[in-house]
């Protein structure tokens, strides 16, 4: 690519963030913030699932390497999750994970853990936003460069 | 071959030169992690290099066969696959200070290489690489490359053979490769200093001889017909099927292939370093495994090392370098294994086993 | 010593187990010992290179062991929390192995080059020790030694990383993992990585590359660790075992730490314990979350 080429493709550069939400609470909720008009940055790609228990830290892992620079991982308020406890379970998860990828290297803006009910589609705005505007100022993230290892050592 | 002498000065300006007229130069460097510890690393002058101070931890295998490789890009379209291949060719490389057992393995393991077929990669790079090979000083109760046929003073394998000497070396210009190496480098021998790069030879070569008697031509045989002998079910309790061991040796080179995707219709053919150590290794998609336990996976890489590789190709897959006894978590120690081994085979040299 | 040889010449006379698995000279110093009949047992020996964790021969997958027969292992206390472990998650019935814990007062970081337990020498998972005496046994034998010195080696470079910039950390770890091979060495040694399919063997889907990108690396420790959180015995055999020498006992102990932080908890010799991931209190901390 050529140098004005590259320049123009990175002032126009816009993170790309992944977001796991459970289905009976967030979902509903980012739905609730579409139908109320509620602006929102376009950068959120949602990715729907029963319940944030589901969420297997490789599905974190697995966005960053495919060109996410940000993630958002949501589900209900603990005492009210559809399933009864699968938030809790999630949160323990979570919990080391956040602190484990922050060992490593990954900036916490990076990942944001959120609990946001049905009826917080106002909540669910302010995370999207935020998060963007987070991710934004972090830059790209960087494992996507780091790809080929084709060279000799 | 013919012999030269190579001062100090003249091995540094040797090598400055290569780097300065940009051929990768590989030499043995103290790692960054542990100092104390030695690997094989491209160096950009020469006083990175450390010569003589211990066995680099790994093997120059990985600059032939890297522990993982892109063997082909290919892209899906609407008409078809395009495959975009990788060159073949290498760039030029100089590898300053290897041990006599790393470099025979190279050699050993190029029989395979061209065996059914040609592999391009491999030979891409053995085909632009020269090899200036140190008499090894660094053995240690663990080696046993006389025990296999070589030997700190071996040839094999290397194109220049340096035996420090007083003021430099004594440099054995091996093959015609090794002469152009040195063409404007070095000055003639003396008979004295060859003499003297004899003795050393010998002294080196009587280090390491207590640690394995020679390992007998029927040894070989032996495997073969004792394939279900009792022995093996208790020779590898400790070992843990890691594969450390495979990862470390100079002459270990199986690998998987794999396809990996990079978007929807992108992605690469890779080969990846693996082993037979492994539970995988022989699991087949039916779910059957030929080699169920440790005890026969084991057994499978004596046998491959001892006495298939040697039937097939009429040499050991071994160079006694020691590095798998060195690497082993479960303190499994190959030298002394082969010794009670061919202890076993010399006292029950009849078939055994059911 | 000859409380546990003669311990071992008994279990295997009056045929109470078919091996005694200890620890042994070897010709690189100490090594896994399986002992199967009584005239072997003045093989056995502890000390303080006895690094290794026997534990792992346990797996039930290990056939050629299992065929042995039943088993009695030697374990120090922090290999008692791996057998404590395997039985929490049914790996092994405790009817099935006989367990002969060892008093122990440290072991060496560098069992083949120090001979001396010092501040440098000793092993820096003996510095945050507190089963020295295990609870989980049949058989226990020897006398307490004093304290191990603590090495507070692995603290430091702990602080140090903490105390970097972001950048800073995946800099050091994109350096470290750069030498990983993806061998797996770390999950054979490892006595709590017994799944019979590995996440990294799955292929359908993919999730972690197994080839030996930087990115692959990255995915495959993060998740090992991961996997292992209020698991791990912090024994060391990862580190011990990877080819590469790759401080993987920075990441181990860095999740059990956490794992102590949040969840009060450290992995016990007692197999009624639950292990922290797999159960919750309602009133986890949850400041990390908006």
């Amino acid at each position: 690519m050529s140098n004005e080429v590259e320049h123009l493709v990175e002032s126009q550069w816009s993170p790309k963030v992944v977001a796991f939400v459970c289905n009976w609470c967030t979902y509903t909720g980012a739905d609730l913030a579409g139908t109320s008009r509620l602006k929102m940055e376009p950068n959120v790609r949602v990715i729907k699932l029963p319940c944030s228990s589901r969420v297997n830290p490789l599905f974190i892992i697995k966005a960053f390497e495919r060109g996410a620079d940000g993630v958002i991982v949501s589900g209900c308020h603990t005492g009210d999750c559809h399933y009864s406890t699968g938030n809790y379970h999630a949160r323990r998860r979570f919990a080391i994970l956040h602190d484990l990828l922050q060992f490593m290297g990954v900036e916490e803006d990076r990942v944001t853990f959120a609990w946001v009910s049905a009826s917080e589609g106002n909540k669910w705005q302010q995370v999207v936003n935020e998060t963007t505007a987070r991710v934004k100022e972090l830059g790209r993230f960087s494992v996507l460069q780091e790809h080929e290892s084709g060279e000799l050592r | 071959m013919t012999h030269k002498f190579l001062s100090n000065q003249g091995m540094a300006s040797l090598v400055a030169k290569l780097i300065a007229a940009k051929t990768r130069v590989i030499a043995p460097v103290r790692a960054k992690d542990d100092p104390s510890q030695l690997d094989y690393q491209l160096i950009q002058s020469f006083d990175e290099a450390a010569f003589g101070v211990r066995l680099p931890r790994r093997s120059l295998k990985e600059f032939f066969l890297p522990p993982t490789e892109v063997l082909f890009h290919y892209r899906q379209t609407k008409t078809g696959v395009e495959i975009r291949e990788v060159p073949t060719i290498a760039p030029p490389q100089v590898i300053f200070g290897a041990t006599p057992c790393d470099v025979a393995a190279l050699e050993t393991v190029d029989k395979v290489m061209s065996w059914d077929y040609r592999d391009e990669l491999w030979f891409g790079r053995r085909d632009a690489t020269t090899i200036v090979t140190f008499l090894c000083s660094v053995m240690d109760s663990t080696c046993f490359c006389t025990a296999v046929g070589l030997g700190p003073e071996s040839f094999t394998g290397s194109d220049v053979l340096l035996v420090p000497v007083a003021g430099g070396y004594l440099a054995h210009l091996v093959t015609e490769r090794g002469e152009a190496l040195l063409q404007s480098h070095g000055a003639e021998a003396s008979e004295d200093t060859v003499a003297r790069a004899e003795t050393l030879c010998s002294e080196a070569r009587s280090k390491v001889e207590p640690n394995l008697p020679v390992i007998p031509a029927e040894f070989a045989g032996w495997l073969a017909s004792n394939f279900d002998n009792p022995v093996w079910k208790t020779v590898a309790l400790r070992c843990h099927g890691c594969g450390a061991c495979a990862s470390v040796c100079p002459t270990c080179h199986c690998f998987d292939i794999v396809d990996e995707h990079e978007s929807a219709d992108e992605g690469v053919r890779r080969r990846n370093w693996d082993s037979c150590q492994t539970s995988q290794f022989t699991l087949h998609a039916s779910g059957h495994n030929p080699r169920q336990s440790q005890s026969e996976r084991f057994r499978q890489r004596i046998q491959h090392k001892f006495s298939i590789y040697p039937s097939r190709f009429g040499e050991i897959l071994c160079t006694g370098c020691g590095r798998c006894s060195r690497s082993c978590p479960g303190g499994m120690d190959l030298p002394k294994l082969l010794g009670e081994l061919v202890t076993l085979a010399q006292t029950e040299p009849e078939v055994s086993g059911q | 010593m000859k409380e546990l040889q003669d311990l071992a010449r008994k279990l295997l006379s009056d045929g109470s187990v078919n091996v005694v698995i200890g620890y042994e000279a070897g010709p690189r110093g100490v090594r896994p010992a399986f002992i199967t009949a009584p005239e072997q047992a003045p093989n056995l020996v502890f000390n303080i290179h006895c690094v290794q964790n026997l534990a792992t021969y346990l797996n039930p997958r290990r056939k050629q062991i299992t065929q042995l027969g039943k088993a009695a292992v030697v374990v120090k206390g922090c290999d008692a929390r791996a057998v404590a472990g395997m039985l929490r998650e049914k790996q092994i019935e405790r009817g099935n192995v006989v367990i002969i814990a060892v008093r122990c007062g440290g072991v060496l970081q560098n069992p083949e080059t120090d001979s001396e337990l010092t501040k440098e020498t000793a092993s820096v998972r003996c510095a945050s020790c507190t089963v020295r005496e295990p609870k989980l046994f049949d058989h226990i034998v020897g006398e307490l030694p004093p304290e191990p010195p603590v090495n507070t080696h692995r603290v430091e470079q702990i602080t140090a990383l903490e105390r970097m910039s972001s950048a800073e950390r995946w800099n050091f770890w994109t350096e470290q993992l750069s030498r990983c091979i993806r061998c797996h060495a770390c999950r054979e040694a490892c006595p709590m990585c017994f799944c019979v399919k590995c996440t990294a063997e799955k292929t359908q889907p993919q999730w972690i590359d197994p080839s030996a990108t930087p990115r692959a690396n990255r995915a495959w420790q993060t998740m090992r660790v991961l996997h292992q959180a209020g698991r791990c015995v912090d024994c060391l055999e990862c580190e011990r075992a990877c080819p590469e020498h790759i401080p993987l006992g920075l990441l181990a102990r860095y999740v059990a730490d956490a794992v102590e932080r949040r969840f009060d908890f450290t992995a016990s010799d007692d197999p009624s314990v639950a292990a922290p991931i797999g159960v919750y209190c309602t009133d986890d901390d949850e400041e990390f979350i908006r």
